[in-house]
């Protein structure tokens, strides 16, 4: 089945509409007190979850808008933002 | 006549022997244990028994032997890479396919048909003059022809001016070719048994144990096995399990690649042609099917999905620079996974992080043609503990030290990095 994603401003298109973005790794960290090994981290590592993660993805061929959601990997389906469990 | 094929003892009967012998049995320690069993972790395990006398190795496959990348990926091999410390490898690589088949005493069934790498620019052209200095430079034959000569080659070549990419030239490299990818994994597997090793099917990693830093052992769902050494080379699912059993986080994401084939045809070409522009690439196989691919949904993806959009992509391509293909119908269609770095090269690393741990993953597309080469080296890693000289270019800290390799120069990189 094709990938639909739901852009904030356009509602659920078409996945080849947008460009993956990354996984969701947090707030860029702060300059200060910065080693190579957090910006690595920052920029490269991933965790590869097989399964339910939060990512990064921008409407390119449409608003233009950059936003996060949430995808199971190993259905490729863009699916409901998990219930927070504390 | 058939006394090869006759299984010595139990029943007669054709076929029900692997040649990797019967189910062995789970031992509770192993001098080694490999996660995965494509062709990365049946090269090592082969090496490591033949060349290293440690032979008391157990292959950890979560489905069976070349269920993943290992069945999955086009056959080609090739040695013209751009970088420095890749092309050595690949070329080392393709000289081993004759010498493996002598001494596995199996047909890997290379057939060195020479591949052909088309150029649709003049900035393409200027691209191909230095990869080709490059391997020149290693003792790997690659030239630069233009698009009468690559038309001489290939005559099905569409080199006329209006197509939507134009063939300028091509960069010809005559050792390259295919190599039958199900040979290599039973080849590979025959000599693993005859060694000692145990390939263990339907078992699953399901933990790896550490203990003051050092490898301890790894829980599998048919036990427990106690080891020293844990080398995980599961293509796609590497980066995963070295996160989600060991914390270590991978520069890497995971892409289903997709390839298809067409119906048999006659004789047409024989060469493997790629073409970076249309991103497509086409070789005959000894069946007569054109085998194509390969487009990547540029997105982590774990399945193995096929897209109508690459179908389309697909025959609009093929039929571009083939077009005798035009009408000719696809048959089979199929995808895997790719686990692709922001330098289009592999992380070969281990023992540091934790004694006893090694890693070999990060191949993207290109985990097949270098299997025979890296199972070598990897082998003679895990034996001495001392990483070699071919394999430290490919450190993880390559990263974090920002020296990442300009394999991107030579490729299609899909992903997010790109």
């Amino acid at each position: 089945m094709a990938l639909t994603l739901t852009c904030p401003v356009c509602g659920k298109r078409n996945g080849y509409e947008f460009r993956y973005g990354g996984e969701d790794k947090g707030p860029r960290p702060a300059e200060e007190g910065m080693t190579p090994s957090a910006w690595c981290d920052y920029v490269h590592m991933n965790k590869c979850t097989a399964g339910v993660q939060k990512e990064w993805w921008f409407h390119r061929d449409g608003c233009g808008a950059w936003f996060t959601t949430y995808r199971d990997t190993v259905a490729n389906l863009e699916v409901d933002a998990p219930e927070v469990t504390e | 006549m058939f006394g090869k094929m006759m299984p010595r003892m139990g029943t007669p009967k054709w076929g029900q022997k692997p040649l990797w012998g019967r189910k062995p049995r789970l031992k509770s320690h192993y001098d080694a244990v490999i996660i995965g069993g494509g062709l990365h972790g049946l090269a090592t395990a082969y090496y490591l028994a033949k060349a290293h006398g440690l032979t008391d190795v157990a292959i950890i496959e979560k489905r069976y032997i070349g269920f993943g990348g290992a069945g999955r990926n086009t056959a080609i091999v090739r040695a013209n890479q751009r970088t420095q410390y890749n092309v050595p490898l690949y070329k080392e690589a393709l000289d081993l396919w004759p010498v493996l088949t002598r001494e596995l005493d199996f047909n890997l069934m290379f057939n060195n048909c020479g591949n052909l790498n088309l150029m649709h620019s003049e900035a393409a052209m200027k691209a191909a003059r230095m990869t080709i200095a490059t391997a020149q430079f290693h003792g790997v034959e690659s030239h630069l022809i233009d698009a009468k000569e690559a038309k001489a080659l290939v005559p099905a070549l569409n080199i006329s001016e209006d197509i939507t990419f134009p063939i300028h030239g091509a960069m010809f490299h005559p050792p390259g070719g295919i190599v039958r990818h199900d040979a290599v994994v039973w080849g590979l597997a025959k000599g693993c048994a005859k060694h000692g090793v145990h390939i263990h099917q339907q078992t699953e990693a399901t933990a790896i144990h550490t203990e003051n830093g050092k490898i301890t052992g790894v829980t599998t769902s048919r036990g427990k096995i106690h080891t020293p050494r844990v080398l995980v080379t599961a293509g796609g699912y590497s980066a995963g399990i070295i996160y989600h059993m060991l914390g270590i986080k991978l520069p890497i994401s995971v892409l289903t690649i997709q390839a298809m084939v067409t119906q048999p045809l006659k004789p047409i070409l024989d060469h493997v042609v790629s073409s970076g522009a249309y991103h497509c690439y086409a070789n005959q196989t000894l069946k007569g099917e054109i085998a194509t691919g390969a487009h990547m949904d540029p997105w982590p993806n774990y399945t193995t999905q096929n897209t109508a959009h690459y179908i389309k992509h697909q025959a609009e391509a093929l039929s571009d620079w083939l077009p005798c293909l035009r009408g000719v119908k696809f048959m089979r269609i199929w995808g895997g996974l790719a686990d692709m770095t922001p330098d289009m090269a592999p992380i070969m690393d281990g023992n540091n992080l934790i004694d006893g741990f090694y890693m070999d993953c990060g191949w993207g597309y290109f985990g097949f043609k270098s299997c025979s080469a890296v199972g070598k080296y990897m082998a003679a890693f895990m034996a001495s503990g001392n990483c070699p000289e071919m394999l430290k270019p490919f450190n993880l800290k390559r990263y974090e030290n920002h020296a990442l390799m300009g394999e991107t120069a030579a490729l299609v990189s899909y992903t997010p990095d790109n």
